[in-house]
């Protein structure tokens, strides 16, 4: 079977940062880049699946990502992942939810799968809506935000998180899904696994190797501007509890809050 | 894109105030567009909603029931939402910011061949185009997004962002014809509620929170739930709060987590660091109890009371329900 996690690559957290005015891009130059921290989850949970169901299992990372940015994905590597495909282009530049979703079913198409696993949510552009459309363009079932899975002949059965509780689907695959956290904390890479990562293929594929070509993005960023500041704390030392729940109704109702 | 859609998210006809928050805001917009207010409700129960939807000033509520609707994850409901749409022609569909409703909008996005915003907490229109206003890089960013190479476009609507104003002179019911037959695959086999909450925490006004500070699983209900309940609110955690099993993944609120903007966010026992910093500092007014002064959550906080949590929360929960009656 034949597990393909979808990784971006994004800003480390306590990066600075900004848009860059001109392009209307994020800026990923001189800072550090990371696998967003949910595609962790999603590589995790897809070497649980690997380690249930033996070595007939392969996972293979899919990062649409610029060349010169794929080395990050050797930590995914390291991890437990078998192999790497790159789809990078100049012309995938500034792709926003329709073109990323777009691109990265011509890339599955291409490189064949059994399962997708995506993370929920990337930290930069954070819109959660890449799994979804990407299950749409694959017409596969596409279980999103799932907290468990279980997977035998052929079908996989999820636990998928609501907002109120939780939902039981089993499907067919080929399927997507993208996993919650609770799938569990990803492992660290060992040291034979950091050593190995360095051996394990990463295929680069350019738009026109997967029939991706003369698209357009279909949103446009036209501004950006700071959040108004918010005005320094007021502090208040409460040496008991009725004072401090005094203060505290006092603001709620000066806020309108109460 | 003239015309508004505002997809109503319910479970057999019960629906929550970002329901009524969207259809306002399709009226509002609509009227700068120059183009009509749809609303699209699906499934058991929709006919009894979209009559009292009529309260609101919407121009067509459509409705499908079909027993397929509830018994299947999403896709027979985005095969009679994008019917709708495709009937309506090219519109701005709008969409609650919960877990359903990302899921029902990417989905939508797909299919239309649309573009979408996220997490959207205003609109500008200039020149009919509309521009989609949302915080984003956890909140050190307000960006304006407009569509472009599209017919339709879809946002997803950060719930408490706008207001909900009945009116109008009652809106027309129509049925969405049923889409050509289809076998479906994802069978929803089983559906279980866990939340102590009515309320999902993305869509709650007030969210009272817990950290490490609390030093274990009881006091999320015995001190942060009731001052929830009281204020009309959810309980949500820390990331060190759910790695300590205090209490499910589904509260934490940060990095990997839920992002919320309650209009009241209160932070007992957080220290404020940037993995929760990212899921929650654009909330309307932040409140602190903390016993550390220094924490940092106090660098972002609008009130920071230094004191034990365990004496103030019941104290302060006492008062806000004095209050209310
Ligand atoms: C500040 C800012 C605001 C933005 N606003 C919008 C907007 O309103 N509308 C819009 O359409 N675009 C927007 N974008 C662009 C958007 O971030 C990118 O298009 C991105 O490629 C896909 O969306 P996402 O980051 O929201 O991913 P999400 O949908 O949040 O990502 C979910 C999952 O999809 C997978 N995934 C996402 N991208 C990739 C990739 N490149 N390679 C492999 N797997 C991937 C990962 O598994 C990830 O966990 C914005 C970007 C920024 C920086
Ligand atoms: N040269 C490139 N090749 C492939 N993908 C890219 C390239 N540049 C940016 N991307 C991707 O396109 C999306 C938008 O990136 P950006 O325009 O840099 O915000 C992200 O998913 C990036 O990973």
């Amino acid at each position: 079977m034949r597990i393909v996690v979808t990784i971006k690559l994004v800003p480390d957290l306590n990066a600075q940062k900004r848009i860059d005015p001109a392009t209307k891009r994020l800026v990923r130059t001189g800072m550090e880049t990371v696998l967003n921290p949910y595609d962790e989850y999603a590589l995790e949970a897809a070497l649980q699946v690997k380690e249930k169901l033996g070595a007939e299992t392969t996972v293979t990372l899919l990062s649409m990502v610029p060349e010169t940015s794929k080395e990050t994905l050797r930590k995914a590597l390291a991890m437990g992942a078998d192999d790497a495909v790159v789809l990078s282009d100049e012309t995938l530049a500034g792709s926003d939810v329709a073109m990323t979703a777009a691109a990265l079913a011509q890339a599955l198409k291409k490189i064949g799968f059994d399962l997708v696993i995506c993370g929920g949510l990337a930290d930069d552009g954070s819109t959660g809506g890449v799994p979804g459309a990407l299950a749409e363009h694959l017409g596969v079932p596409g279980l999103t935000n799932a907290r468990h899975l279980e997977i035998a002949d052929g079908r996989i059965k999820a636990q998928r998180e609501t907002d109120t509780g939780y939902q039981v689907v089993t499907v067919s695959l080929p399927a997507l899904v993208s996993v919650t956290m609770a799938v569990g904390e990803p492992r660290y890479a060992s040291l034979k696994g950091i050593m190995g990562a360095k051996k394990k293929a990463m295929t680069s594929l350019s738009a026109a190797d997967v029939g991706f070509e003369n698209r357009a993005p279909k949103t446009e960023l036209l501004s950006f501007a700071a959040p108004p500041a918010r005005t320094k704390a007021k502090i208040v030392e409460a040496p008991d509890g009725a004072a401090g729940a005094q203060a505290i109704f006092e603001f709620l109702r000066e806020r309108k809050l109460v | 894109m003239q015309n508004v859609i505002a997809f109503v998210e319910h479970r057999k006809g019960q629906t929550r105030k970002v329901t009524y928050e969207l259809v306002t805001e399709a009226r509002a917009l609509a009227d700068r567009l120059g183009g009509k207010a749809h609303a699209v409700v699906l499934g058991n129960g929709s006919t009894a909603l979209a009559e009292s939807l009529k309260t609101y000033p919407l121009d067509i509520v459509h409705v499908a029931e079909d027993p397929d609707i509830d018994a299947y994850l999403l896709d027979p409901t985005i095969d009679y939402l994008e019917a709708a749409a495709r009937a309506i022609g090219p519109a701005v569909v709008l969409v609650p910011n919960t877990m359903y409703g990302r899921d029902v909008a990417s989905r939508l996005c797909a299919r239309l061949d649309a573009g979408m915003t996220a997490d959207v907490t205003g609109f500008e229109v200039e020149n009919g185009r509309v521009g989609c206003v949302a915080p984003k890089l956890g909140g050190v960013t307000i960006t304006t997004c407009a569509f472009k190479n599209c017919e339709y476009g879809v946002v997803t609507v950060r719930p408490n962002s706008f207001a909900a104003q009945p009116g109008g002179s009652g809106a027309s019911i129509e049925q969405i014809a049923k889409p050509a037959s289809k076998t479906y695959a994802m069978k929803i086999e089983d559906e279980i509620e866990e939340a102590s909450s009515e309320l999902g925490l993305e869509e709650a006004p007030v969210v009272i929170s817990g950290g490490r500070g609390l030093g274990g699983p009881e006091p999320f209900q015995t001190l942060l739930k009731p001052l929830a309940d009281a204020l009309g609110g959810a309980v949500g955690a820390s990331r060190a709060a759910a790695d300590a099993g205090w209490v499910p993944y589904s509260l934490q609120i940060g990095q990997t987590g839920k992002t919320v903007s309650p209009k009241l966010y209160v932070a007992v026992g957080i220290s404020g660091a940037i993995q929760h910093k990212v899921g929650m500092r654009s909330a309307g007014t932040i409140v602190a109890i903390n016993k550390d002064a220094t924490a940092p959550i106090a660098e972002f906080s609008d009130l920071v009371v230094v004191g034990d949590a365990f004496a103030i929360i019941p104290e302060l929960t006492k008062l806000v329900e004095t209050a209310k009656v």
